[in-house]
């Protein structure tokens, strides 16, 4: 049950960063539409999270199907399949040229996205304390049926 | 009295008057007795005025009209000013000392001269005082006095006609300019004008109050000439007389003005009866005593004298055309305004939508006549028909004579086809007015900023039915006429007077409350306080008293000089900086050659010496810097072979004071092409040299002059062969080759914005330059792109030089940022143009001049808008070439509207033209070009049209009909040629990507006018026009542009705003021809030895003809291209496929083109 622990206490951490990132690109995006940023300053502090975003939600969903936690895959998958398709189109960074005209789309975009986010972290919460519990369970129960003995 | 000499004899007493489009307002108030302004709930109609303050019964305040002229004309100095007079000039200068507008108030007015004071406001702005002396030598028989004493000058009207002429002239005049659309009767207005000397000279052309719809520019006003007077005696008689004339007279035919428009006489008689009574019933005679109303005097003895005749008789009807209208009327717009302008407004309004835009116009309208607003400052007169009172009146009759025009379709069931008789399709006349008249005299010019519907939807609701775009264009820094330029006002250490919350500056549709201590921002609302320095009283009406001498209260378009609060940095110097391909291809085409002689010889020309900066880089596989050190004699030339990673190889002395080292830079420009006249390195390092040029300017920014001459093939950006790929085309990939291939376009063009530094491209192809990545660093920047595919010294030189030459030496201004403030409830939501945005709403222009216009589109945040008008006002704040910080700002107005068919009514097809191709070539690059066709351009034509046919098919079941405005008659015309236009046509094989691109980068910054010759093409006889014709421009008759009209024996010129095509029949005769191109060129058959020496009168002709053609449109150097008749491909590329109604190659000609969109139109309505 450790690796288990670990597992989703590694998840636990990389999707309150994604949370995070999404959370501070939309900041930038709404800081940009209420004129409290410059579009340069701004397209440059989303871009750079665009791709630790990106590589954290892909490596756990390369993490999930390795460990086998196939409803973690299935969640995690459209999101996935959304993020390569961008990369590959080179689509993923935001244009500082025409940031105006996209602005409504990636706020939408990045909403989505956080609430993907949220309810990953719900998730994750859940199956951590889960994990913990019946681990702390399970030991108490080894430690009891030791001690019993 | 006799006659009064014509104005234009009088230039300098009265130089703003001689000018026609100067438009004085006319008096602010409007005489006593009116009946207070209510905008009436039912009307949706109003057009914007001025803000009068309701809570004076007595009078309404009207703006003065914008005082279009330049020069502000301090009042005699007897007057009595208010003593905040920013700007006065001493009396006796002569209008023609305009500029200095801030000067401090030299002559303090005793508020207690009434006399003076009372005339002086209502005199249209400056113009009309003229000082005292100058009065008796204009009009040679005037009453001096009579202005002068209240007293009289208010019995005077009521008792004699005389005299009520008089005064009418005065106050009136002003709208008699106006009245220019309008049908104006010169002979009344002149009569007034006679009797009052001060009075004539405010014949300034006011616009009609009714403007918005009518394209129809107010007459130029006409120095009054003499003939008025005598009509004049004979007029007043004759008004009682004409009233009870029955509407078949014309009102208008007096005016000389060419409007043919039939106008339904009743609505205009009517109007006018109500504005006359209105008047005659309430006139004040005791307001003209008291001094504050003195200015509403004016406009009070305006309608007393009108309302004695015309009370009883209508207006309209005034005598017939009085004999000397005709030699009067365009002379005198002022004058004639004064009696006329009742009816002629009365009388124009109904009329005026439906003929307006392509009909109406005269070529009497000067091309850029006032924009002015048609609103003048009359009042009374104006009200009638401006008014709510008069509106419905006006509009019921609207509504049976012409609400719509609509064209016979016969589709019946034989022919499938549907045939419409191609002779009856609307087409533009040759001198159609590009802008529409505004609504409001205290609007900017339309060519400044133009709404491509002069009446904005209310709600959201009626938003959605009108499927045109909905938006304005703007172009700041239009050229403007002669006379018309903007004032420049100094507020100096009082800053600039903006309202606390939006920020919105001060503009004439302020409200000045609180006895002048406060002013209500038009735009948001908010009551500002009014700083001590800029405190005055208000009169009676509510207006400023000071009203007059200040052009922001008064016109729609000023310049403020900005304070140091405006700079982020001090003001830039003009930065020039040429950045050179030398690589084996530039050196073949000889570009290097003609672009440093044409540098060299513009260096002395450069904006702002002695402040100006230049530097010069040039590249081919490596990048050789030049150091102009001051102090050198020779220029020092260094070589960086490193592309990784270019570096400076020296810090200082590569961008240098022009003034200083003009020596070395003469050096280096006379040594370059000899330096590499052997170069044969064919590599082109593009990337590279634009880090380099980056980081040698980013700590000035200016303009960079990019020439280019082959594909970028070394380190960075560099670029592949994808143009000749015509698989690509009709798969969703082809809109990527319209886009830049390699993001570091993009990213350097969002540098050079950040640092100010605008790019201007010049590219000349052998072969594909990919000018969709390499245009896209002038796209964000605020730049233009020049293009000369194949480019060849003998041919496109001159071409170039004039182009170059004209980049460098126009006015620019630097470090530029636009933006456009509207009222609350809506907001502009998408821009369209070469600029960057910086924020939501915030356009950065690095470099920006008088060639760029820019669109956007309007979109509604409320449900319903409540407010009667919306308010726009476009700033543009940048620094000039003498280091002067400044911000331009137009504000202009347009009525909110309930009814649909006021939209149509006041659309402006320019506008939605510019509008609609902006962004159908936006969205070229996103999507297949057949879709755009469809979608951008096709769909939406149906969309209105059916819309237009909702509204009235039912009322009027026209079976094969179609029912179209009169103000988008030319639409569907213009979307034809927007979707038979280089950049959108055909497909791969219709035209190289490059030029493709040129085109969509060239509409994308040009101007209303421009683009509508693009889009359908000047095309006339050239032999005729040679042989027999004077050469005079306005005597073109424009032919349809169909093959049909190409007659084998002539010699035809289409002038499509870019170039020249002349078409040679093949039976034209020998003679003409060698006449036209010299024997040699005839001879072998080679147009490129065509010598236009002027020898004989043919080509003298022609030389003329070319010449008064480019001065029209001074942005781009048109080339001649001569064809001769079956040239081919030569001939269908230039000739026939510029042949918008045609149908070649599977295209749609006008006949089926109106035909398809009849049964669109008809099928899901």
């Amino acid at each position: 049950m450790e690796w288990e622990l670990m597992l989703w206490l590694l998840s636990f951490f990389s999707v309150a960063a994604a949370l995070g990132f999404v959370i501070y690109q939309l900041m930038c995006l709404s800081d940009l539409e209420l004129d409290y940023i410059n579009p340069f300053d701004s397209a440059s502090s989303i871009n750079k999270f665009v791709l630790p975003e990106f590589i954290i939600q892909g490596s756990l969903a390369g993490l999930y199907l390795l460990t086998g936690h196939w409803i973690m895959v299935l969640i995690n998958a459209p999101m996935t399949y959304y993020n390569v398709n961008l990369f590959l189109k080179r689509q993923h960074l935001v244009d500082v040229t025409e940031i105006f005209n996209v602005l409504g789309k990636e706020k939408k975009h990045r909403l989505i996205k956080l609430g993907f986010y949220v309810l990953m972290f719900f998730i994750v919460i859940y199956r951590l304390v889960y994990t913990a519990v019946v681990s702390i369970i399970e030991g108490d129960n080894v430690g009891s049926h030791v001690e019993s003995f | 009295m006799a006659s009064t000499p014509p104005r234009q004899d009088v230039p300098p007493m009265l130089p703003d008057a001689s000018s026609a489009r100067a438009q004085p307002y006319s008096s602010g108030p409007t005489g006593v007795g009116t009946q207070p302004f209510r905008p009436s709930t039912q009307n949706q109609g109003t057009y914007p005025v001025p803000p009068f303050r309701p809570d004076q019964t007595a009078s309404y305040a009207f703006r003065p009209p914008p005082n279009q002229g330049p020069v502000y004309r301090p009042p005699p100095s007897t007057s009595d000013r208010a003593s905040g007079y920013p700007y006065t000039q001493s009396s006796s200068q002569p209008a023609s000392a305009g500029p200095p507008l801030n000067q401090p108030p030299s002559v303090s007015s005793t508020p207690g001269s009434l006399s003076s004071s009372s005339y002086y406001p209502r005199m249209p702005a400056p113009p009309q005082f003229r000082p005292p002396s100058a009065v008796p030598s204009s009009s040679g028989q005037v009453m001096m006095p009579q202005p002068s004493l209240p007293g009289q000058g208010a019995s005077a009207y009521s008792k004699s006609p005389i005299t009520g002429p008089v005064s009418m002239s005065q106050t009136v005049n002003p709208l008699a300019s106006t009245a220019g659309p309008f049908p104006v009767q010169p002979a009344i207005l002149n009569q007034p004008s006679m009797s009052t000397v001060g009075l004539s000279r405010t014949g300034q052309n006011v616009p009609g109050p009714f403007s918005t719809s009518s394209r129809s520019m107010p007459i130029n006003p006409v120095p009054s000439s003499g003939p008025v007077l005598p009509g004049i005696p004979q007029s007043l008689p004759g008004m009682p007389v004409s009233n009870q004339n029955p509407a078949g007279q014309h009102p208008a035919g007096p005016v000389s003005t060419p409007v043919n428009q039939p106008p339904p006489m009743f609505t205009s008689q009517v109007s006018n009866q109500m504005s006359v009574n209105r008047q005659s019933s309430a006139p004040a005679p005791g307001s003209f005593s008291s001094p504050p109303k003195a200015p509403t005097a004016t406009p009070a003895r305006g309608p007393p004298t009108f309302g004695l005749p015309a009370t009883s008789a209508p207006v309209p009807n005034i005598p017939p055309p009085l004999p000397n209208s005709a030699s009067v009327g365009p002379g005198f717009p002022g004058q004639m305004g004064t009696y006329n302008v009742p009816q002629g407004q009365g009388l124009s309004n109904p009329s005026q939508y439906p003929p307006a835009f392509g009909s109406v116009q005269s070529a009497q309208y000067p091309q850029y006549a006032s924009g002015a607003p048609s609103l003048t400052s009359d009042g009374q007169l104006n009200r009638a028909t401006a008014y709510p009172g008069a509106a419905p009146l006006y509009q019921n009759v609207q509504g049976l004579v012409e609400e719509f025009q609509s064209l016979s379709m016969i589709s019946g069931p034989g022919s499938m086809e549907g045939s419409v008789d191609a002779s009856a399709l609307p087409r533009p006349e040759l001198q159609d007015s590009d802008y529409p008249v505004q609504s409001s005299p205290a609007n900017c010019h339309g060519r400044y900023f133009q709404l491509t519907c002069n009446a904005l939807p209310n709600s959201q609701s009626l938003a959605a039915r009108w499927h045109l775009p909905l938006g304005a264009v703007s172009h700041p820094l239009a050229e403007a006429p002669l006379n018309e330029e903007v004032p420049v006002i100094d507020f100096g250490s009082s800053g600039i007077i903006r309202c606390r919350r939006c920020r919105t500056y001060i503009n004439p549709f302020a409200v000045f409350t609180d006895n002048g201590r406060r002013w209500k921002c038009n735009l948001c609302n908010l009551n500002n306080e009014v700083p001590s320095d800029y405190y005055c009283p208000l009169d009676q009406t509510g207006r400023r008293t000071d009203v007059h001498e200040r052009p922001e209260l008064s016109r729609g378009s000023v310049e403020f000089i900005a304070p140091a609060e405006y700079m982020v940095r001090p003001p830039m110097p003009p930065v020039y900086f040429f950045l050179i391909d030398v690589s084996f291809s530039a050196i073949k085409t000889g570009m290097l050659q003609i672009a440093v002689d044409t540098i060299k010889s513009c260096l002395d020309k450069l904006p702002g010496y002695p402040r100006t900066q230049i530097g010069f880089l040039t590249f081919d596989s490596a990048l050789h810097f030049y150091s102009l050190k001051s102090t050198l004699t020779q220029p020092q030339m260094m070589v960086v072979a490193d592309l990784e990673d270019p570096f400076l190889p020296m810090p200082d002395d590569l961008l240098v004071n022009l003034s200083e080292s003009k020596s070395v830079v003469e050096a280096l420009l006379n040594s370059l092409p000899s330096m590499f006249k052997d170069n044969l390195n064919v590599e082109s390092a593009v990337g590279p040299a634009l880090r380099s040029v980056f980081m040698i300017m980013s700590q000035l920014g200016g303009k960079l002059l990019f020439f280019q001459s082959s594909l970028p093939s070394l380190g960075v950006g560099r670029l592949k062969m994808r143009g000749n790929d015509q698989r690509v085309y009709g798969t969703d990939n082809e809109p990527s080759l319209r886009n830049p291939e390699d993001p570091f376009y993009k990213q350097m063009a969002a540098d050079f914005s950040k640092m100010q530094i605008s790019v201007n491209l010049y590219a000349f192809g052998d072969s594909y330059v990919d000018l969709a990545s390499l245009g896209t660093l002038s796209k964000y920047t605020a730049g233009q792109v020049y293009f000369y595919p194949s480019f060849q010294p003998n041919l496109s030189g001159e071409k170039f030089r004039y182009e170059l030459a004209r980049d460098l030496t126009r006015e620019t201004a630097w470090e530029a940022v636009l933006r456009i403030r509207c009222g609350k409830g809506m907001r502009f939501s998408k821009y369209h143009g070469h600029f960057m945005l910086r924020s939501s709403d915030l356009m950065a222009l690095p470099a920006v001049d008088c060639d760029k216009a820019f669109a956007m589109q309007l979109t509604l945040d409320e449900t319903l808008l409540t407010t009667q008008n919306a308010y726009f006002q476009s700033a543009l704040l940048y620094t000039s070439s003498n280091g002067e910080r400044r911000i331009r700002v137009h504000t202009a107005a347009a009525p909110l509207v309930s009814d649909l068919n006021e939209m149509y009514r006041a659309a402006d097809t320019g506008a939605i033209m510019m509008l609609m191709s902006r962004i159908a070539l936006e969205s070229s690059l996103v999507s297949k070009l057949d879709d755009v066709r469809q979608q951008a351009v096709q769909s939406k034509l149906v969309r209105a049209f059916r819309e237009y046919q909702n509204l009235f098919g039912v009322q009027h079941p026209l079976t094969g009909r179609l029912i179209y405005p009169e103000s988008l008659k030319l639409l569907p015309l213009y979307c034809l040629g927007l979707y038979k236009c280089l950049a959108l046509r055909g497909g791969h094989t219709n035209a190289t990507l490059d030029e493709r691109l040129f085109a969509t980068f060239d509409m994308m910054v040009m101007s209303v006018p421009r683009l509508l010759s693009l889009l359908y093409p000047v095309m006339f006889r050239l032999d005729e026009h040679l042989l027999h014709g004077d050469a005079d421009i306005k005597a073109i008759q424009r032919l349809p542009l169909t093959s049909e009209k190409l007659d084998a024996r002539g010699a035809f010129l289409v002038n499509d705003g870019v170039r020249f095509i002349i078409w040679l029949g093949s039976v034209l005769p020998v003679d003409f021809s060698i006449q036209l191109l010299g024997i040699e060129a005839v001879q072998s058959g080679d147009f490129n030895k065509a010598v236009f020496d002027g020898n004989n009168n043919v080509s003298k002709r022609f030389a003329t003809l070319l010449k008064s053609l480019r001065s029209r449109n001074p942005a781009v150097f048109q080339q001649c291209h001569f064809v001769r008749q079956g040239d081919q491909p030569r001939e269908g590329f230039l000739v026939l496929f510029n042949m918008v109604e045609d149908r070649p190659a599977g295209l749609v000609g006008y006949a089926d083109w109106m035909s398809q969109l009849f049964r669109q139109v008809k099928q899901k309505a």
